[in-house]
């Protein structure tokens, strides 16, 4: 289907505009998946396969709906998308609801992301097998007497969008995906049995680290939840690890977004060009980062990207506003979600702030909680390692943070030069200072 | 529950779909009510013929293996959504697809595909085989059709009601929510159905249908008090038709939506902590979290779960009896069949203190010499089986919710909760109360709010040192429940209960 996706997008397009759509956009997705999970050194799992479905959204007379399908023979597109049409028309009318300005599509072709891995075709199934293999081989190598259980996964993906709106854009991604990784369950004092785990995702096949590499920090990491007990509640400082730091980013995010903003649920509508944040804190959304994970040249609206400073040196810069809430809220739009954000690096390792700190939390996982995107409250299970002048003296467990953002991120008194680079969100290991952690 | 022509739904699905946009006359012409089965829908639709499927378990079956199945699946979701007002947006979304399964003792092959043609299938097959590597099976030469129960019995199918109707419902809360109080600034409201058809047909003979709706009303809103902003959430449903979505259904939602929101404004957060927690029957997170997870027996077998080696022994204290159930009736996590085809039922976990049994799908039923117990359950066809939970709960005890307050002097009262979470082998749980009160003095007195609470599975079970009466299943307990990448709807019930202490993160030391 993939050759004659454009094709198939018109055809959609057609069916709506002369069925009684005003405005349309179709969004074509191929997707081809390949997992292989090992465990006891044979294949546990392995599942492949492909799927492609078509996003409508429809606008009608001022109405609005999207329809999503994965029946895309063309009769049954037909009598999908005319009845779509005639419902669509059934709902109430909505000022608001169009395809975007035109003038946003300008998109930046001679951009070369990187998305794609020029040698995807050439894994083969063998390969992939021989590297799950490794992992889960290697992790047994270096667990020691009290492993319970190894499991190392390789997947992979190949994504292909095509976007048609109505209104003159056309835009086409492709991107490849890998992961590969292990969990680890080890026997503890009791009937405890931690379970750690290492996973890294890359846009290509030669950045995922090495196998051992994988196995190492895996095990290590597990290794380190040994012995995990709850402390004092006390008021310490903190430092949430690189990888960890996107949770609770996440409530900081959830605010800024327009629909939240619009509809009265986000604690810093009131706050755009203020100063929020520690002038540690700097976010910037780049959606040009070479192979970045979160990388594009348009969203999925087809509006064009752009590099922004969402916080910059504590101040809020930016929010992110899809077109239809820029309309409501009578304001520019930005983008309705984040591409790749990185939080701007300090100068020192993470090894030499927890020599300097003195006593502390080195939190390395979240467990539940949730953050109010209303007032800002946020309390959030934590499992961790108490340090002393750089030295791991207790791994912590069954604790938890609260606080509210508005107070949180102006206790970020450093960030490591760590930035995680497995995922969209390239974050740093953050240093918190003066946190009640709930304990005994 | 009454069966709707398939391939009515198939035709008018695409769009708002029927269900969500259809004026009465599309609705009368194309979504009729008929008794024709997922089974006749697949085979009318695309041509399913059970000759095919022998055709495909044999493929799933070339390099060998124990059993093979293919589970077809169509799915519709439709979601209404009020906002500002007015009902101003809908989706809808068509799923279709067949996956095929191979196992080989506890390895599994698994291929999807969206088109069920006969190549597509057969190549979904031959990756499903490869998890094998010894010489061919045959699967049974004749599929027997498997009787079920109707545990979600319903008058109306959502996807049968007409627009027109539904706009009403969704209007009718709106204005109650707003007649409520003057505080409130802003409402989102929101009807989701979900109507799902299954088919499954394994390498032993058996072949089972059924289909699966589930649909909750939503309110969301705001309040501004003293320039001060509260939100709250408040929804009900189940696996249940439209004449649940009554006036008094919307009086509830309303009344509860607008009573959380305003508590906030009053509510405290409790001092950091261990205390003791008494928790409410719209709590039942609680055990999901601290039991059910790591009762599921893939964990088991692999040795991953605390509770291993817990099996037999005394885990609580004799008042405590803890099921997992797919019977009750209407509930989000019951089910008529589970999706590798055992019948909806009952599995006992803790038996007055003692635990009896974990949930099983049919990989770790045949691990532990057991019959699986209903606990196989899927995403979608997209992917493989795992053991899940369904409606988990506890029996009632014998005590009074009011003399288990009095009992506490100085502790919280958890209403409600959201996003619970556990670590398997260490047993280490967390969920979210989103409102509660502080108890002094045997008395509740001030609202909390925003607070995680942080316990250990196995401790807290020992831990529970009062069981009451009063066991309830809320029909507001609709739960996602995540796990391996699959999401599916679980319920819970559980009475009032006293946990002699847990972790409550607070602020303050």
């Amino acid at each position: 289907m993939s050759c004659n996706k454009s094709e198939l997008a018109q055809t959609a397009m057609k069916i709506a505009l002369k069925a009684g759509a005003n405005e349309c956009r179709i969004t074509i997705s191929n997707t081809r998946l390949v997992e292989i999970k090992y465990r006891e050194m044979k294949p546990e799992n392995i599942k492949e396969a492909s799927k492609n479905e078509m996003t409508i959204l429809l606008y009608v007379n001022g109405r609005f709906s999207s329809q999503r399908t994965c029946d895309l023979r063309n009769n049954a597109l037909e009598t999908f998308i005319t009845n779509a049409v005639k419902q669509t028309a059934l709902l109430a009318e909505d000022p608001f609801r169009s395809l975007p300005d035109q003038k946003l599509y300008k998109i930046p072709k001679e951009i070369d992301l990187e998305n794609i891995d020029p040698n995807y075709n050439n894994l083969s199934t063998e390969a992939r097998h021989n590297i799950a293999y490794k992992i889960e081989n290697e992790c047994r190598k270096i667990a020691g007497d009290n492993l319970i259980s190894a499991n190392a996964e390789i997947s992979d993906s190949f994504q292909d969008t095509l976007v048609l709106a109505s209104n003159g854009f056309e835009g086409q991604t492709q991107s490849t995906s890998y992961s590969v990784g292990a969990s680890i369950a080890l026997q503890d004092e009791g009937t405890r049995r931690p379970n750690g785990y290492y996973y890294a995702n890359t846009t290509r096949y030669k950045d995922l680290p090495p196998v051992e590499f994988v196995a190492k920090e895996a095990v290590e990491r597990t290794k380190r939840l040994i012995g995990g007990k709850k402390i004092k509640t006390q008021t310490l400082p903190i430092i949430i690890e690189n990888r960890q730091v996107p949770r609770i980013l996440y409530g900081l995010l959830a605010a800024m977004y327009g629909r939240n903003i619009q509809q009265k649920q986000s604690f810093l509508a009131n706050k755009k060009g203020r100063v929020i944040a520690s002038p540690k804190l700097t976010i910037i959304d780049d959606p040009f980062i070479k192979r970045g994970q979160g990388s594009r040249l348009f969203d999925s609206e087809g509006i064009a990207s752009g590099k922004r400073a969402i916080i910059e040196n504590g101040r809020l810069n930016n929010f992110y506003i899809d077109w239809y809430y820029s309309r409501k809220l009578n304001c520019t739009p930005t983008t309705g979600t984040p591409s790749n954000l990185v939080i701007t690096p300090g100068n020192r390792s993470l090894t030499d702030i927890m020599k300097d700190l003195g006593k502390g939390i080195l939190v390395t996982g979240f467990i539940g909680g949730n953050s109010n995107s209303t007032t800002g409250d946020m309390s959030l299970g934590i499992i961790g390692e108490m340090f002393e002048n750089g030295e791991i003296v207790q791994p912590v467990s069954e604790m938890n943070i609260a606080d509210n953002h508005l107070t949180f991120w102006n206790k970020l008194i450093e960030t490591a030069n760590d930035n995680w680079e497995y995922s969209s969100r390239r974050t740093p290991s953050l240093v918190f200072d003066n946190i009640v952690v709930a304990g005994v | 529950m009454k069966h709707i022509s398939r391939r009515s739904i198939l035709k008018t699905a695409a769009g708002a779909a029927a269900a969500l946009s259809a004026s009465p006359q599309i609705a009368t012409s194309l979504a009729k009510i008929t008794d024709e089965t997922p089974g006749c829908f697949f085979e009318k639709e695309f041509g399913i013929s059970d000759q095919l499927c022998r055709k495909v378990l044999s493929a799933a079956l070339a390099k060998g293996g124990d059993y093979a199945d293919i589970f077809f699946e169509h799915t519709v979701n439709n979601y209404l959504v009020l906002e500002d007002g007015k009902v101003n947006r809908s989706s809808c979304e068509i799923s279709l697809g067949v996956g095929i399964r191979t196992i080989c003792g506890d390895q599994v092959g698994y291929g999807f595909t969206q088109e069920l043609s006969e190549k597509s299938m057969l190549s979904a097959a031959t990756t499903a085989a490869s998890i094998a590597d010894s010489s061919p099976n045959k699967p049974a030469g004749k599929f027997i059709s498997m009787e079920i129960s109707d545990f979600y019995p319903l008058k109306t199918l959502m996807t049968n009601v007409p627009l027109e109707d539904k706009l009403k419902i969704v209007q009718e809360l709106n204005t109650q929510i707003f007649q409520r109080s003057p505080l409130i600034t802003k409402a989102q409201i929101s009807l989701s159905e979900n109507h799902k058809q299954i088919l499954i047909i394994n390498s032993l003979g058996t072949k089972t249908s059924d289909q699966q709706p589930l649909s909750h009303l939503s309110a969301s809103i705001v309040a501004e008090k003293d320039g001060k902003q509260e939100q709250e959430r408040y929804y009900l449903g189940g696996r249940c038709g439209f004449e649940y979505y009554n006036q008094e259904t919307i009086n509830t939602i309303a009344d509860e939506a607008v009573k959380r929101v305003l508590t906030l404004f009053d509510a405290t957060i409790p001092p950091a902590g261990e205390i003791p927690v008494v928790v409410g029957p719209d709590s039942g997170v609680l055990l999901h979290e601290a039991i059910g997870h790591g009762m599921e027996a893939d964990f088991n077998r692999k040795g991953t779960s605390t509770y291993a080696t817990m099996l037999n022994q005394k885990v609580a204290q004799s008042d405590v009896t803890i099921v997992d159930d797919g019977t009750n009736l209407n509930l989000a996590g019951s089910i008529n069949v589970d999706d590798e085809g055992t019948p909806g039922q009952c599995t006992v976990l803790v038996e007055k203190g003692i635990l009896r049994g974990y949930l099983h799908d049919r990989i770790s039923a045949k691990h532990y010499g057991v019959s699986p117990t209903g606990n196989g359950r899927r995403e979608s066809f997209e992917h493989y089986v795992v053991p899940r939970m369904r409606n988990t709960y506890m029996m009632s005890g014998s005590d009074n919710e009011e003399d288990i307050i009095r009992s506490v002097k100085n502790g919280i009262y958890v209403k409600s909760v959201s996003n619970g979470q556990v670590k398997i082998g260490e047993g280490d749980f967390a969920f979210y109360v989103s409102q509660g009160n502080l108890i002094e003095d045997g008395k509740l007195t001030a609202p909390i709010k925003d607070v995680n609470i942080m316990g250990n599975g196995p401790k807290m079970l020992r831990n529970i040192t009062r069981v009451a009466d009063n066991l309830a299943f809320s029909r507001s307990a609709i739960g996602r429940c995540g796990k391996d990448g699959q999401s599916v709807p679980v319920g819970f019930g559980m009475p009032t209960v006293l946990v002699k202490s847990l972790t409550v993160g607070g602020r303050k030391s």
